[in-house]
């Protein structure tokens, strides 16, 4: 008997299984009209092929929990199409297409200590620790003293990025980045 | 969390709301919380207080007011719903409740647009312009309520993001309007994406409410729940009170829609550690 979650469970990074395919929950609301019975309305992130989907479950349905399991691997390289990981006790190692993982792998660094998400035996998709850091290439020259709140520019980070930084951000530093936010924390001083 | 952005444009909305109420001759009643039965429809739970309840809205106790011919009246105070906490339901809210006295519907939408639009100057908004539609416009009835709010929630509500008026509801979901041919003289309100208000052509007849009561009986008893007690003073008041219509606007959502917040908890000064997500049920 495979575990079960209702309604009241739902939480954002919730992996379950749906027409026979893994499901990671991105967003859920409460959601009852006036007159009408509680309903959760979720979005749903495929996690064998990224793609995104609405599902409005009725308050108390059930679904089946996906049996995903985490293994601590560290990121490697990509090959322009997959991004390759490997189990540094067992030294195994395993691929993920580049599109279905495209938000995290334009934050992945060189060693980086990831956790990836198998799914059947199949690694299907990668956590990133909360930050990264990650080195800029790329940044119009810096503005020094410019700390006027809400003024950014683009910079473009080693690992792969292009993030809005503060103006007083120069190439050549490296910066701590939310990964879940995909946004810019601070400098970190070398 | 304090927003004290968002209080200070709540406060501005308010005024504008009782000034507007003042300058069309009603009259501000206050009808306790705490009353014998706080609901009659199907999916409605109150908060149990003693041998009492929380009323889900001031309803039952304005039409006893209207039965006492004190004409146009408003309210606007706290409402409680068990089991309804999310980014758009507190279990906790405010409530604005008013009663048009000699007047049917159509009058209503017309106070409904110009009170909103006095909302949205107050916080240096233009009044929006809000187009009507019918349901049956929006989603063919096929009779069975679990399909049919399955269906609007998943996909009509989504797209109801511009200012809009749904009117003339399935008779099935009348609940205390007035039912006329196949269809329940109801409207309800949409801003921002929010259902912000829901409005009746009042059912005159105590006799007509009692029926409706018996079934949402049937369909609680079939969802394992309690049925609602069932306030006879108010049913007995139903047979005097004048011909009205009567609206009832959720504020902290009218506030979320005019200021843009996300979460029903930055339009209300709620404790840091109450209220903000009930446990689920069986935590254990």
């Amino acid at each position: 008997m495979a575990l079960k979650y209702d309604t009241s469970d739902f939480r954002n990074g919730l992996k379950i299984e749906l027409d026979n395919a893994p499901y990671v929950m991105t967003y859920f609301q409460f959601v009852k009209p006036g007159k009408g019975t509680a309903f959760t309305r979720t979005k749903l992130k495929n996690m064998l092929t990224g793609s995104v989907i609405e599902r409005t479950f009725r308050t108390g349905e059930k679904v089946e929990a996906a049996e995903v399991e985490d293994q601590p691997m560290e990121y490697l390289y990509d090959d322009g199409e997959f991004y390759h990981f490997m189990n540094t006790e067992t030294f195994d190692q395993v691929q993920i297409l580049g599109t279905v993982i495209a938000d995290e792998a334009k934050l992945l660094t060189e060693n980086l200590k990831v956790t990836v998400l198998f799914y059947k035996n199949r690694a299907v998709s990668v956590s990133l620790p909360p930050f990264i850091q990650s080195e800029v290439v790329y940044t119009e020259p810096g503005q020094k003293g410019n700390t006027a709140t809400g003024a950014t520019k683009a910079a473009e980070l080693a690992c792969g990025a292009t993030i809005q930084v503060p103006l007083f951000v120069n190439q050549g530093e490296t910066l701590k980045v939310d990964t879940r936010t995909g946004e810019y924390v601070s400098r970190v001083k070398n | 969390m304090i927003n004290a952005h968002r209080l200070r444009q709540r406060a501005r909305i308010l005024r504008a709301l009782r000034r507007w109420f003042d300058d069309h001759g009603y009259l501000e009643v206050h009808t306790p919380a705490i009353v014998p039965a706080g609901a009659m429809e199907p999916y409605l739970e109150p908060v149990q207080v003693g041998a009492g309840q929380l009323h889900t809205s001031p309803e039952f106790a304005m039409k006893r007011v209207l039965a006492a011919g004190l004409g146009r009246i408003y309210q606007i105070g706290p409402c409680f719903r068990d089991e309804e906490v999310g980014a758009h339901h507190s279990l906790e809210f405010t409530m604005l409740e008013w009663y048009r006295v000699g007047a049917g519907t159509p009058e209503l939408i017309d106070e409904v647009e110009a009170l909103v639009g006095a909302a949205a100057e107050a916080v240096d908004l233009e009044a929006p312009t809000f187009r009507r539609v019918t349901t049956s416009a929006l989603l063919a009835d096929d009779g069975d309520p679990d399909s049919w709010f399955h269906r609007w929630v998943s996909e009509v509500e989504p797209t109801l993001t511009m200012p809009t008026i749904v009117t003339e509801y399935p008779a099935w979901q009348a609940a205390l309007a007035r039912v006329r041919g196949d269809v329940a003289d109801r409207f309800e309100v949409y801003l921002g994406g929010l259902e912000l208000a829901n409005a009746f052509a009042e059912e005159p007849a105590s006799s007509e409410l009692r029926e409706r009561a018996a079934a949402a009986d049937i369909v609680r008893r079939a969802a394992g729940r309690q049925p609602h007690p069932v306030d006879h003073a108010f049913l007995d008041a139903v047979d005097h009170m004048p011909r009205c219509a009567g609206i009832a606007m959720g504020i902290d959502r009218l506030v979320m829609a005019l200021t843009g917040a996300q979460d029903i908890a930055e339009v209300q000064a709620r404790h840091p550690e109450f209220g903000v997500r009930l446990p689920p049920p069986d935590s254990g």
